[in-house]
């Protein structure tokens, strides 16, 4: 006898989306979340007066929550007010050149123009490339299952024009840009979205440099902070008649007869339910929740061969002042070889990188009502090892700290020491303590075409019946609106196995 | 039939071979990177 018709584990976008369209479907169900909150990575916390996003800091690719919204009938606009972002990044330089690329992919142009005539006009290419590769091949795929060699197929076959377009899957991000920009700048600047997810240009597919260009469709920030939209999405599921249910730590998968009979919390509470879908890690969903015992051993070899992806250590600060920056986005520039040395010769040493690579998201840029009048939030994001040759990141968070906003201030004149009101660290440790993020991994498996796609876990598990995947392990992959579309897809899929 | 199997299999050898001398550090870094995962593909494909 089920308790529900489907449980889900943790109530992060992806089990947030699929609980909620299930839910509105009729269907009993029980989301099982080890914090206190919503959103995992698409959250936001409060320090003293100023909000904080922990993760995320934007959302593009906006056409993925309208379809969530519709799935279950509603409307976005009614559930989150989004603010337009323009323009999508700022750059800071060493020699002290400011630039951005606004939304506009004109303007972006005009803007290249001042580095190089040439790359301006390489950009028309790579911007109806970029627009053709979204609509023809990200589009149809993002919200849907994508699992085997026939989908591919019948992808292949609606939009043959995409087979000319194959040759990105087998080149490197880096490879790609240097195909159609020649100034260092102007490749350096594009470079940096390879991190977003988790791979250094060198070793990051060079399709994701089109996907990237989803940003000049459109990039908004909620207000209220990024926690708005998964409270948005946990709003339709309790109106739907759907439970969360917070600080319920899932400890297994209870698997019978090869099928998903439900899971037990870490408080001995046993939860039955025919469907389970897991929006955790796929590593410890099928390494540690179920456990080799229960898993063919092919399934066994599958899942311990995916390596888990780089971690984002996140400085958060509070400031009374309005730092000096142009864009919600601002970037340190550097160069390519240090974008990649990042990875090759501090990752891979488990070195803290001191080149100065830094993200800085400025919410109060869209938002002022995230601090108190007059003061500004600041999140700077770097990309570091989980396990440092130096010591614990326990040990080293003020050093951390210290160390990078001494980068800021030498290498690109940015002084905001003095106007730092709070400051909080959120160390790799931090983000597996508070998620369950195995060794920090917050875009969770890496991301190349060996782990993409079909080669990713997929959103229906083959290894154990009624196991389904949401989230950032599994097709399409992480970030905001993927993992929306994640749970979106494994809904339908729910759904038709269900007969519904 | 074999024989063009085996023909095939040469081919593809000597694409890779040419595509590995004619690559630069950035690609071969990438094909090196992907060549290692090569051999879980089967078993990824049915997770």
């Amino acid at each position: 006898m089920s308790d529900y018709d489907a449980v889900v584990i943790g109530a992060g976008m992806g089990g947030l989306s699929s609980a909620a369209i299930l839910a509105s479907k009729g269907m009993r169900v029980l989301v099982c979340e080890n914090t206190g909150w919503v959103g995992g990575c698409c959250s936001s916390m409060d320090l003293g007066d100023y909000r904080f996003d922990i993760g995320a800091s934007v959302v593009e690719l906006a056409w993925i929550i309208d379809e969530f919204f519709t799935s279950t009938g509603r409307r976005t606009a009614d559930y989150i007010d989004f603010i337009p972002v323009d323009p999508i990044y700022g750059f800071v330089t060493e020699d002290g050149t400011r630039f951005s690329y606004p939304v506009d992919p004109d303007a972006t142009r005009a803007v290249l123009a001042t580095f190089s005539e040439e790359d301006a006009r390489a950009w028309d290419r790579f911007a109806a490339i970029g627009s053709e590769i979204i609509t023809g091949a990200f589009g149809p795929i993002m919200t849907r299952p994508f699992m085997t060699f026939t989908d591919a197929m019948k992808l292949a076959l609606a939009n043959p024009k995409m087979a000319a377009y194959m040759c990105y899957m087998l080149m490197n991000f880096e490879s790609t840009l240097c195909s159609f920009f020649s100034s260092d700048r102007v490749r350096a600047s594009m470079s940096l979205q390879s991190y977003f997810v988790g791979l250094p240009p060198a070793l990051c597919p060079g399709y994701i440099a089109f996907l990237a260009y989803s940003e000049h469709e459109g990039i908004f920030y909620p207000r209220g902070g990024m926690i708005e939209i998964p409270k948005a999405m946990a709003k339709v599921l309790e109106e739907c008649g759907g439970e969360i249910r917070f600080d319920a730590r899932v400890k297994r998968v209870l698997v019978e007869g090869g099928r998903a009979a439900g899971v037990e919390l870490a408080d001995g509470t046993v939860i039955r339910s025919d469907r389970v879908i897991s929006n955790i890690n796929a590593k410890t969903l099928y390494l540690e929740h179920i456990g080799p015992d229960y898993l063919p051993g092919w399934a066994v070899k599958a899942i311990s061969s995916y390596e888990v992806s780089i971690p984002a250590p996140m400085i958060m600060l509070g400031l009374d002042s309005e730092p000096n920056l142009d864009a919600h986005h601002t970037f340190c520039h550097t160069t390519l070889e240090e974008m990649n040395a990042i990875w090759f010769e501090d990752y891979l040493a488990k070195r803290l990188p001191d080149r100065g690579f830094m993200l800085i998201s400025w919410p109060t840029h869209a938002d002022p009502s995230m601090a108190p009048e007059g003061h500004h939030c600041l999140n700077l994001v770097t990309f570091a090892p989980y396990e440092l040759a130096q010591g614990d990141w326990d040990e080293l968070k003020e050093w951390y700290l210290d160390s990078q906003l001494d980068l800021m201030e030498k290498k690109f004149g940015l002084d905001i020491r003095d106007h730092v009101t709070v400051a909080k660290v959120n160390t790799p440790s931090d983000f597996e303590r508070m998620y369950l993020h195995p060794r920090g991994a917050v875009y969770a498996l890496q991301n190349d075409i060996t782990a993409s796609a079909f080669f990713r876990p997929r959103l229906r598990s083959r290894a154990i019946k009624g196991l389904y995947l949401t989230g950032a392990s599994t097709h399409f992959g992480g970030g905001v609106p993927p993992t929306i579309g994640s749970g979106i897809a494994a809904s339908g899929l729910v759904l038709e196995d269900a007969g519904a | 039939m074999g024989s063009l199997k085996r023909l095939l299999a040469l081919l593809a050898l000597a694409g890779l071979v040419v595509a590995w001398f004619s690559a630069g550090e950035s690609t071969r870094r990438y094909l090196k990177h992907l060549g290692r995962q090569v051999p879980y593909l089967p078993y990824r494909y049915f997770i």
